[in-house]
């Protein structure tokens, strides 16, 4: 069911944890609400819930405003984030207690249905405690799916598991939404968590949502700094416009001239002479090693620069490039076929597709999003 | 009562864990559970078990106060205490569990509110909750004294609402008074050990994590129901520490009964107290003793057995 959210807001106090907010979560699709903590978006999550009191705003499922509605009477369910499993009760009851408190005597083959479905079989009689943290967080899925809300809301449901079950269970998640077709609501601060099982992504910064797109549009083409640095690695440099036609600006960074497609430009500074950020993403770079230079096909971007640090990371290798126009430039590179002259004081050219450019605003800090702020 | 909670030798087998550790550090690692319980073990020696022995031996003498008493294997004296005292005996039940049942009315919903609403005020209500023990206990009973005396403000005031009409019928009070009645000494035993009710409740309610009560009204549940199926559930630790802690001292108290009440509203322990240090009969008294322990042990344990809380932790 769509869940639509209009002008709604959240203060405590003198501090606004989500500023009025519209969004529009589509029937059947898997939302992510991604973010660093006290970003506001669990607070969001929790006044779909009816666990907390919007200040503003109404929250609407599908035709009807649940705005005022108190939480037992909202179809919708939540997966909270340490589980809340009811301790007194095992499994089997811990499952079954939506259904009792709408009435529903006979459970046991529904229970029974649901602890296969997250393949807890045989377990309906152990206590919480007594399972593990992969085990207790399939109960609490249970727990919730099994009264068929309209709506199933997730806060950070896996962040306390380690990294190789939390892979396995996005997998179980994504093929269970996919299964029973209902709208999930993920909230979460793990960028890769995000992208790997949402269909649509809502980055949200101090109770705002900076950009709301698809995984594979966020990536390739952030709207804002904060975006670009939160999901995975960007480098952005500070260039200036030379010269702007319909299809492409041409740039200036620092010396090197740069081009930028006009559509990935977010509709910044087109006017020569004016300012912009210009990213683009560790992969898409090639390091050349500075003899080879002459090879490096016209039309591509590139920098010349000299190689600060490298660090092998199997799969691939991590250079740090120092450039004019920008210093520690981050570079992934395929280990597929080494090049032992690529080592730290080496003079490299890095060059890429013009089309993996992006352009942003320069007026706004560079580094929003790295570091303490992307906790 | 010390009987029931005192734990045994350590509950884990000693030795089978042992065996694969270095046979030098063996015996050290072994004792050291048994020099842990050295203290405790000693003073209970001393201070219950010996005590408890001579005790025993006592209600079995015969004899008197000139010739002196002699153990002769007397048991008697037991049936004799049982009939002549049963009226005290079940009187002493009888209040206990009634200031008992008021401390949990009134303790419970307090509890609740310090552990879930009191936010910053947490504290200081916490403070208030034992602020009473910074005065004597018999202090504070001789001021109840004086708060429910004939013609007060308080037995005023329940004349006017009537309530003393209500509690006459149900023989609580009588000629209008409030003290020297059954209703007096409840009064007297419910506020003395309502602390001892508060704080494990409250010990047990603060644990419970206020996302289940957010998982339960996300279930459907309303919020009478979350209360009877989860936190009611949760706090049942909490609500049988707290029964037993006014339950025995109660029933076993005689302050009350001797400040508040009158010889009509006798306890045991005001008999008990009479044997031993007005009458001298230290058999018959040494008996009361015995009964009553032994009756609380198996009022003890018929209730925690019923209540079951060794599944909740």
């Amino acid at each position: 069911m769509t869940i639509r959210l209009s002008g709604l807001a959240k203060e405590f106090g003198d501090f606004t944890a989500v500023h009025p907010l519209d969004l529009t979560i589509p029937e059947g699709s898997f939302f992510a609400l991604l973010g660093a903590s006290g970003c506001g978006k669990t607070t969001t999550l929790r006044m779909i819930a009816g666990l907390e009191e919007p200040t503003a705003g109404s929250v609407l499922l599908g035709d009807d405003d649940i705005t005022a509605l108190p939480p037992h009477r909202r179809p919708v369910n939540t997966v909270f984030q340490n589980y809340a499993l009811f301790p007194h009760l095992d499994v089997h009851d811990n499952v079954a207690f939506g259904l009792r408190r709408r009435g529903i005597r006979s459970v046991r083959k529904q229970v029974d249905e649901m602890l296969e479905l997250v393949e807890l079989g045989g377990m309906a009689r152990r206590r919480p405690r007594q399972l593990s943290g992969g085990q207790q967080q399939r109960v609490a899925l249970a727990r919730a799916l099994i009264n068929q809300p309209r709506v199933l809301l997730l806060d950070e449901p896996l962040g306390a598991l380690d990294l190789k079950l939390r892979r396995q269970m996005q997998l179980e998640l994504k093929r269970i939404q996919t299964e029973i077709g209902i709208t999930f609501v993920h909230v979460t601060h793990d960028q890769e968590e995000a992208m790997t099982m949402a269909d649509t992504v809502a980055v949200m910064r101090g109770g705002r949502v900076e950009q709301l797109a698809a995984p594979a549009e966020l990536y390739e083409n952030p709207r804002t700094a904060f975006v670009a640095n939160f999901l995975g690695t960007s480098n952005l440099l500070t260039a200036r416009v030379t010269a702007a036609d319909a299809d492409e600006l041409r740039l200036d960074a620092s010396g090197s001239p740069l081009r930028l497609p006009a559509a990935r430009g977010n509709g910044v500074a087109t006017d020569p002479g004016g300012q912009l950020l210009v990213g683009v993403r560790p992969e898409k770079i090639t390091v050349t090693h500075g003899a080879d230079a002459d090879g490096v096909a016209a039309g591509r971007n590139r920098l010349d620069g000299r190689i600060r640090d490298a660090s092998y990371l199997g799969v691939s290798t991590q250079y740090l490039v120092d450039t004019p126009a920008c210093p520690a430039f981050a570079v992934y590179r395929q280990n597929t076929d080494p090049d032992p002259r690529l080592v730290p004081g080496a003079d490299v050219v890095l060059h890429w597709d013009p089309a993996h450019t992006f352009g942003l605003d320069a007026a706004q800090d560079a580094d929003a999003g790295t570091g303490e702020d992307a906790t | 009562m010390t009987a029931v909670v005192t734990p045994g030798a350590p509950a884990a087998p000693p030795g089978t864990p042992g065996a694969e550790r270095p046979p030098g550090r063996r015996p050290r690692r072994r004792l050291t559970p048994y020099w842990l319980l050295l203290p405790a073990a000693l003073w209970l020696a001393v201070f219950f078990v010996a005590p408890l022995v001579y005790q025993a031996s006592t209600s079995v003498q015969t004899g008197s106060l000139e010739e002196g008493y002699r153990v002769t294997w007397h048991f008697a004296t037991y049936g004799e205490v049982l009939e002549r005292y049963g009226e005290h005996f079940l009187r002493s039940f009888g209040y206990a569990a009634a200031a008992t049942a008021l401390c949990l009315l009134i303790g419970y919903p307090l509890a609740y509110m310090i552990a879930f609403r009191a936010g910053r005020w947490r504290n200081v209500l916490l403070v208030m909750v034992i602020a009473p023990f910074f005065t004597s206990f018999l202090i504070r009973t001789l001021a109840w004294k004086t708060i429910l005396s004939d013609g007060g403000p308080v037995v005023g005031a329940l004349d006017v609402l009537h309530v003393l009409d209500v509690t006459s019928r149900l023989g609580l009070t009588s000629d209008d008074r409030v003290l020297a009645t059954p209703l007096a000494v409840v009064c007297g035993l419910t506020y003395n050990f309502l602390p001892f009710m508060i704080l494990p409740l409250y010990g047990s309610l603060e644990r419970i994590d206020p996302s289940l009560h957010e998982a339960a009204r996300d279930l459907y549940a309303t919020p009478a129901t979350t209360f009877r199926k989860v936190t009611f559930p949760l706090s049942l630790p909490g609500v049988v520490a707290g029964t037993l802690l006014t339950f025995i001292p109660a029933s076993g108290d005689y302050i009350n009964a001797q400040l508040l009440g009158s010889p009509n509203t006798q306890m045991v322990g005001n008999a008990i107290q009479k044997q031993f240090l007005n009458v001298l009969d230290y058999p018959t008294a040494a008996a009361m003793s015995f009964v009553l322990m032994a009756l609380i042990l198996v009022a003890v344990t018929v209730y925690m057995r019923r209540a079951g809380t060794e599944e909740l932790v």
